[in-house]
C-alpha cells in the first residue's frame, strides 16, 4: 500500500469506527517507515475530524463517536511511541472539564487530539475541582492546563482558575487554554486564558502555537 | 458607510457593514439548510431580514394585528432563578397582569417530572388556587430529563460511564430502561395535574438527553392523549437536533437519533402533542443575524411540515438569542419579529 492510499485509509478506519484496521494501518506505516506525525495529521486526524463534523450534524451517535474515538487512540498510541526521541512529547498538557460540568465528550476529543499530536496529556476527567487542575499542573510540570466547559454556569470556573493561579503567584508558569459550547474568544480574551479552541483540532492547533512551535 | 449595531451568540457588541451583515444572513441560513436538508430563506426573507437588522430602532415589533400568542414556559421559576421573592401565585399574576401571557405554566423549581411525582400533594392545591385567580389557560410543565434516572440519582446504570468502558450494549439497554421510569414518572404527574384542572400539560426541554428522551415523551403523550382526547399537550425541545445518545431508538418506524425540528414535529404530531415548540441553538461564536437567519429557516421548514400550532423557543441561547443572562431586548425583538414574519409561526 503506497502511503496516499494508507492515509486515506487511516481516515476512513477512523470514520467506520475500526478498531482493528486502525491499528493494522498504524502498525503498517511504522513497518514502512513513513512519518509518524504525517500519518496521525493527515489521515487518523482527519478522520476524527469528520467524525465529529457528523456528530455535530446529528448524522453520526454517541456510541459511533465513543468507537471512533478509541480507534483513533489505539492508532495514535502507536504512532506515538514510535516517534524519535526528543520529539516524542511536544509538551504536557492537564486536561479537565470545568466543576459542576459532567459533559466531556469534547474534552476527550481534545485529549485524543493533543495526544494524536504528540502531547503528553493528563486527562483528570470532568467535574473536576479547580484546585485539582492546578496541583497536577505542579505534579507533572505541565506547560499548559486546558480547561473545558459545556455551560454558561460552569464556564466561570476557567475565570476562577486564572484568578487561582495568579493568586498563587503562578500565573506565568503555566499557559491556560479555554473551550467548550459556551466560550469564545472575546471570552478568553476577558478573563484572560493564552488561548481559546473553538474545537478539538483548533485547539492543538493553539497548544503547539503556545509552545512557540507554530 | 455606517456601521450596523449588533451583537454576537454570546451578547457582546460589534458593528458590522451591511455587507458583512448580508453575508452572515447568507451563510445562518445556507448552514441549516444543509444540515436539515431543506430549503434556504429566499432572497425575499434575506432582504426583510437585512433590513430588520439595518433598523436602528433599538427594538422593533410586529405590526399591529399580526401580533402572535405568547407562551411561556417555566413561569413560576424564573422570577426565583433571579432572586426575586415571589410566589409561584404571584408569579403567575405577573405573567398575567404585567407580561401579556396567553398562556401561563406553573412548575417546581426542581422543574423535572421526576421529582415533581413526589410533592404533588403539594403541587395540587397550589395548582388549584391558582386557577382561582389567573384567567389565561394554566399549564403544569417540567421536563422529562431522563438524566435523573441513572445512578447515583436513580435506579439505572449510568449510560455515560458505560460509553467510555466501551459497553456499547450495556448503555443501550440502561437508556430503554430509563424510558419505562420516564413514562410512569410524566404519565402520573400529568394524569394528577390534568384532574386537578391544567388546561394543558407541558414537556419542556424535550429530548435534552438524547432519543431515549425524545421516545420516552413521545409514549407519555401517547398515553395521556388516548387517557384524556381532550387534553393540550405542549412539546418544547431542547435543541435544533435529536442528540444520538442511543443511536438505534426509533418511533412509528423512525428513527429518532438526527432528526431536525421538520421531522419532529411530524412525530410529536402522530403521538398526541397539540403545540409544538422547536428549539435552535445559539452558536456564540457567530453573530445574531447568522444565528436568527440560521434559527427561522428550522422553525419555517417546521411550520410549513406542520398540521399543528408551532410556539418557537425564543430565549437564552436558543432561536438566535444571544446566551447572556438577561437577553438584550434589541436581539430579543428581532429575532421575535423574524420569526413570526418571516418563520410564519403561531405563538413564541
Amino acid at each position: 500500500m503506497d502511503k496516499e492510499q494508507l492515509i486515506k485509509e487511516a481516515e476512513k478506519s477512523i470514520i467506520d469506527a475500526d478498531k482493528a484496521k486502525a491499528e493494522e494501518l498504524a502498525k503498517s506505516a511504522i513497518a514502512a517507515g513513513m512519518d509518524p506525525l504525517e500519518v496521525i495529521n493527515k489521515g487518523f486526524s482527519v478522520g476524527i475530524a469528520k467524525v465529529g463534523d457528523l456528530f455535530g450534524r446529528g448524522e453520526l451517535f454517541l456510541p459511533e463517536l465513543i468507537l471512533s474515538a478509541e480507534a483513533m487512540k489505539v492508532a495514535a498510541d502507536i504512532l506515538n511511541a514510535s516517534l524519535p526521541k526528543g520529539a516524542q512529547k511536544r509538551g504536557k498538557v492537564v486536561m479537565g472539564t470545568a466543576q459542576g460540568d459532567i459533559h466531556d465528550i469534547g474534552k476527550s476529543m481534545v485529549v485524543s487530539f493533543l495526544q494524536a499530536n504528540g502531547f503528553e496529556v493528563y486527562d483528570i476527567g470532568r467535574d473536576v475541582e479547580t484546585q485539582k487542575f492546578i496541583e497536577k499542573a505542579q505534579e507533572v510540570d505541565a506547560d499548559i492546563i486546558g480547561m473545558s466547559a459545556l455551560l454558561t454556569t460552569t464556564m466561570s470556573g476557567q475565570k476562577t482558575l486564572i484568578e487561582e493561579l495568579k493568586k498563587a503567584g503562578l500565573r506565568d508558569k503555566f499557559k491556560v487554554m479555554v473551550g467548550g459550547a459556551p466560550a469564545t474568544q472575546r471570552w478568553a480574551d476577558r478573563i484572560g486564558a493564552d488561548a481559546y479552541g473553538v474545537d478539538a483540532a483548533d485547539a492543538a492547533e493553539k497548544a503547539m502555537k503556545l509552545l512557540g512551535e507554530k | 458607510m455606517q456601521k450596523i449595531y449588533t451583537r454576537m451568540g454570546d451578547g457582546s457588541v460589534v458593528e458590522l457593514s451591511e455587507s458583512e451583515v448580508r453575508q452572515d444572513l447568507e451563510e445562518g441560513t445556507k448552514d441549516a439548510a444543509e444540515r436539515a436538508k431543506i430549503p434556504p430563506l429566499s432572497e425575499d426573507d434575506l432582504q426583510r431580514l437585512l433590513e430588520l437588522y439595518k433598523c436602528p430602532d433599538k427594538s422593533v415589533g410586529v405590526e399591529k394585528g399580526k401580533e402572535v400568542i405568547l407562551s411561556y414556559d417555566s413561569g413560576t421559576t424564573k422570577f426565583n432563578r433571579v432572586n426575586v421573592s415571589v410566589s409561584k401565585l404571584q408569579s403567575l399574576q405577573i405573567y398575567e397582569r404585567m407580561l401579556g401571557a396567553d398562556t401561563m405554566e406553573m412548575g417546581h423549581m426542581d422543574y423535572s417530572y421526576k421529582p415533581a411525582k413526589n410533592i404533588m400533594w403539594i403541587e395540587q392545591p397550589v395548582f388549584e388556587q391558582a386557577l382561582l385567580v389567573t384567567i389565561p389557560p394554566l399549564f403544569y410543565g417540567a421536563m422529562p430529563n431522563l438524566g435523573l434516572y441513572t445512578q447515583p440519582d436513580g435506579p439505572c446504570l449510568n449510560p455515560m460511564e458505560l460509553l467510555p468502558q466501551g459497553k456499547i450494549s450495556e448503555a443501550r439497554a440502561t437508556q430503554e430502561e430509563m424510558i419505562e421510569h420516564a413514562v410512569r414518572d410524566m404519565v402520573y404527574v400529568g394524569s394528577l395535574m390534568y384532574e386537578s384542572g391544567a388546561d394543558g400539560i407541558n414537556f419542556d426541554t424535550t429530548a435534552a438527553a438524547g432519543d431515549a428522551d425524545f421516545l420516552a415523551t413521545l409514549r407519555a403523550v401517547e398515553i395521556l392523549k388516548k387517557k384524556y382526547p381532550q387534553m393540550c399537550i405542549e412539546m418544547g425541545m431542547s435543541g435544533e437536533f435529536i442528540l444520538g445518545m442511543h443511536g438505534e431508538l426509533t418511533y412509528d418506524g423512525v428513527k429518532l437519533a438526527g432528526l431536525y425540528p421538520h421531522k419532529q414535529v411530524e412525530l410529536a404530531e402522530k403521538a398526541g402533542v397539540t403545540i409544538f415548540g422547536p428549539a435552535v441553538n445559539t452558536n456564540t461564536n457567530e453573530s445574531c443575524a447568522w444565528n436568527t437567519a440560521r434559527a427561522v429557516t428550522f422553525t419555517k421548514a417546521c411550520v410549513e411540515n406542520s398540521n399543528i400550532p408551532i410556539h418557537a423557543n425564543v430565549g437564552m441561547g436558543v432561536g438566535g438569542v444571544p446566551v447572556t443572562e438577561t437577553p438584550p431586548v434589541d436581539s430579543v425583538s428581532r429575532v421575535s419579529k423574524a420569526m413570526v414574519e418571516i418563520g410564519r409561526l403561531d405563538g413564541l
